[in-house]
């Protein structure tokens, strides 16, 4: 189900003093099973885009096409998209309300008026997506819940809604390493094994180094770049002028490549980076 | 969908105009008297004095006028409730019957009820908004505390009243900024809050007002830490970094309070009450 945006312009409070222009002019396309990455400095307009694409927010000027409808089209039903369309906000105490895990889980489905016996598959399938044991947590208290498990809850709500595209944003903020990593792999298996299409914001180019397939770097409301991962990196400078910070593994080879080294293709992640590095380094391949 | 677009009530909109200018007590007293004013008011000529003074007003604040009324939308649905209730509630013995249905029937005197008190909540409210639209929340604050002061006197914490009003009025801005991200959180899972019978809906406002709750608990803690960080401590031994004093727009303002006020006391004495 892909998603094409067109000419899109969006400014909040638009028609008073405040207005604030937050999106200029921003076409792109994302095809079924890609896997984006939405990359800017705060305040760049990236959670601004992104809710457009499950119509949350309609486009002021411009269009929006998802799976062939026009969100701005008045006859269009945004329900069922948005189902379609799931979208992971940054904090998730703005979308659990409920007692315990289940049942904050099975909102989602329970608004679709299921029937009950469908509503438990969901969840018990949203709960092992996610890694949550569904005996351990499905009766958990909410409040009684880590960050990282927090996080994970409020994934596995919106993957009952069974969304064929995935936003995600910025939902690593504020994890420590192992919550960070535990979320990361739980992405990383939706992508590969669910063949869910994921766009994934951050401002972290780490992350989306190492997950991203292709990736959109938004600064101001306007598209800066929006091309394969490895592309992206070839500019280390223009990245930094926007402001984001480059991948550790980058630096290094750009540190390398100031010194005379050649280095064949660039790396993404440290893993990459040392095989590259030793193996160009036993062949002599390094050296000018 | 965007929640905190028409609400102006707790907005400050900078500027450098007239009014602006004034002592925050200036604007403070001035709005207090027009307050009370309104509630004396009982006829559509005063109303139509009232209107052209804060028409007046706005302007020359340089408040878009689109704007300022742009905050009476999401209160509609409340104002026309209100004026139904009146139209056909309220009555007098000497009252003309406009529509009579089944057992319900509406006088003209219930009409003029309707619309008179209609028209003092909205203008109670656009002089709350045009108040806070040019006073930043500091003077406010300044002017608030110093009109407050005498009653430190029999010991009540002016202080600390004020600085708890005024966080109050901020909040109004704030929750709706929260809100506005939890029902889209909701949204995101298939939540139609215009769908379903009543039973329905007000079942749709638990998903909303739980989070919405708990936020606003941790965001007034998250406050208390922050003030608390900086060594805040209420009461006397505060000083100002501004101190307030009257000028000369202040002496103009103030006049033109007096020739205001005098002549809406005349319109209220000369012309025959409405109801």
């Amino acid at each position: 189900m892909p998603i094409a945006v067109k000419d899109l312009c969006f400014s909040y409070k638009q028609g008073t003093p405040f207005e604030k222009k937050v999106l200029h002019n921003i076409s792109l396309d994302i095809e079924d099973g890609e896997f984006v990455g939405i990359i800017g400095p705060t305040q760049s307009g990236k959670t601004t885009l992104a809710q457009h694409f499950n119509a949350l927010l309609l486009p002021q000027s411009g269009s929006v096409t998802v799976n062939g409808l026009i969100t701005s089209d008045p006859q269009a039903d945004l329900i069922s998209l948005r189902l379609q369309v799931g979208y992971v906000f940054q904090n998730p105490d703005y979308q659990l309300f409920a007692q315990t895990v289940g049942e904050d889980i099975a909102f989602g489905p329970q608004n679709q008026q299921l029937r009950k016996s469908e509503v438990t598959e969901r969840v018990t399938t949203a709960m092992k997506q996610v890694g949550l044991d569904f005996d351990t947590f499905c009766q958990r208290d909410i409040y009684a819940l880590s960050g990282g498990q927090k996080r994970r809850t409020a994934i596995a709500g919106v993957l009952a809604c069974k969304p064929k595209i995935l936003i995600l944003d910025d939902v690593t903020a504020g994890l420590d390493p192992r919550g960070r990593e535990e979320i990361l792999a739980v992405i990383r298996d939706l992508h590969q094994k669910q063949k869910i299409t994921i766009i994934y914001i951050s401002n972290s180019m780490d992350e989306a180094a190492e997950l991203a397939e292709r990736i959109i770097v938004i600064n101001r409301g306007q598209k800066q770049l929006d091309e394969p991962v490895r592309e992206v990196f070839k500019k280390p400078e223009q990245l930094r002028s926007i402001g984001l910070e480059i991948p550790e593994v980058i630096n290094v080879i750009e540190k390398l490549q100031e010194r005379g080294y050649v280095i064949p293709s660039i790396p993404l992640t440290l893993e990459e980076a040392i095989d590259l590095l030793t193996t160009a380094y036993a062949q002599r391949e390094v050296k000018r | 969908m965007e929640l905190t677009k028409n609400i102006t009530l707790g907005v400050y909109l900078p500027g450098k105009s007239f009014i602006h200018r004034l002592d925050p007590r200036t604007k403070i007293i001035a709005s207090g008297i027009i307050v009370i004013l309104l509630l004396m008011i009982r006829s559509y000529q005063a109303y139509g004095a009232v209107f052209i003074f804060l028409a007046a007003a706005v302007i020359i604040a340089g408040i878009p006028p689109g704007y300022a009324f742009s905050g009476f939308k999401p209160m509609l649905p409340v104002l026309t409730f209100m004026w139904i209730f009146q139209l056909f509630l309220y009555s007098s013995p000497d009252a003309e019957v406009i529509f009579s249905w089944w057992i319900f029937t509406a006088t003209d005197a219930g009409f003029h009820m309707g619309t008179l008190i209609t028209l003092r909540v909205i203008f109670l409210f656009g002089i709350t908004t045009l108040l806070t639209l040019t006073t930043s929340m500091v003077s406010l604050t300044d002017g608030l505390e110093s009109l407050l002061s005498p009653l430190k006197a029999i010991g009540l914490p002016t202080q600390e009243l004020v600085m708890t009003m005024v966080i109050a009025l901020r909040f109004v801005l704030i929750l709706a900024e929260e809100l506005d991200k939890i029902v889209k959180a909701q949204m995101a899972r298939g939540v139609a809050f215009d769908r379903g019978n009543f039973i329905q809906k007000t079942k749709k406002i638990f998903p909303v007002f739980l989070p919405l709750f708990i936020s606003a608990f941790k965001r007034a803690e998250e406050l208390i830490i922050a003030m608390e960080a900086r060594s805040y401590t209420g009461g006397k031994h505060r000083t100002k970094m501004k101190t307030l004093h009257i000028g000369r727009v202040d002496l103009a303002a103030i006049l033109i309070m007096l020739i205001f006020s005098a002549l809406i006391i005349f319109l209220i004495l000369t012309v025959n009450p409405t109801i």
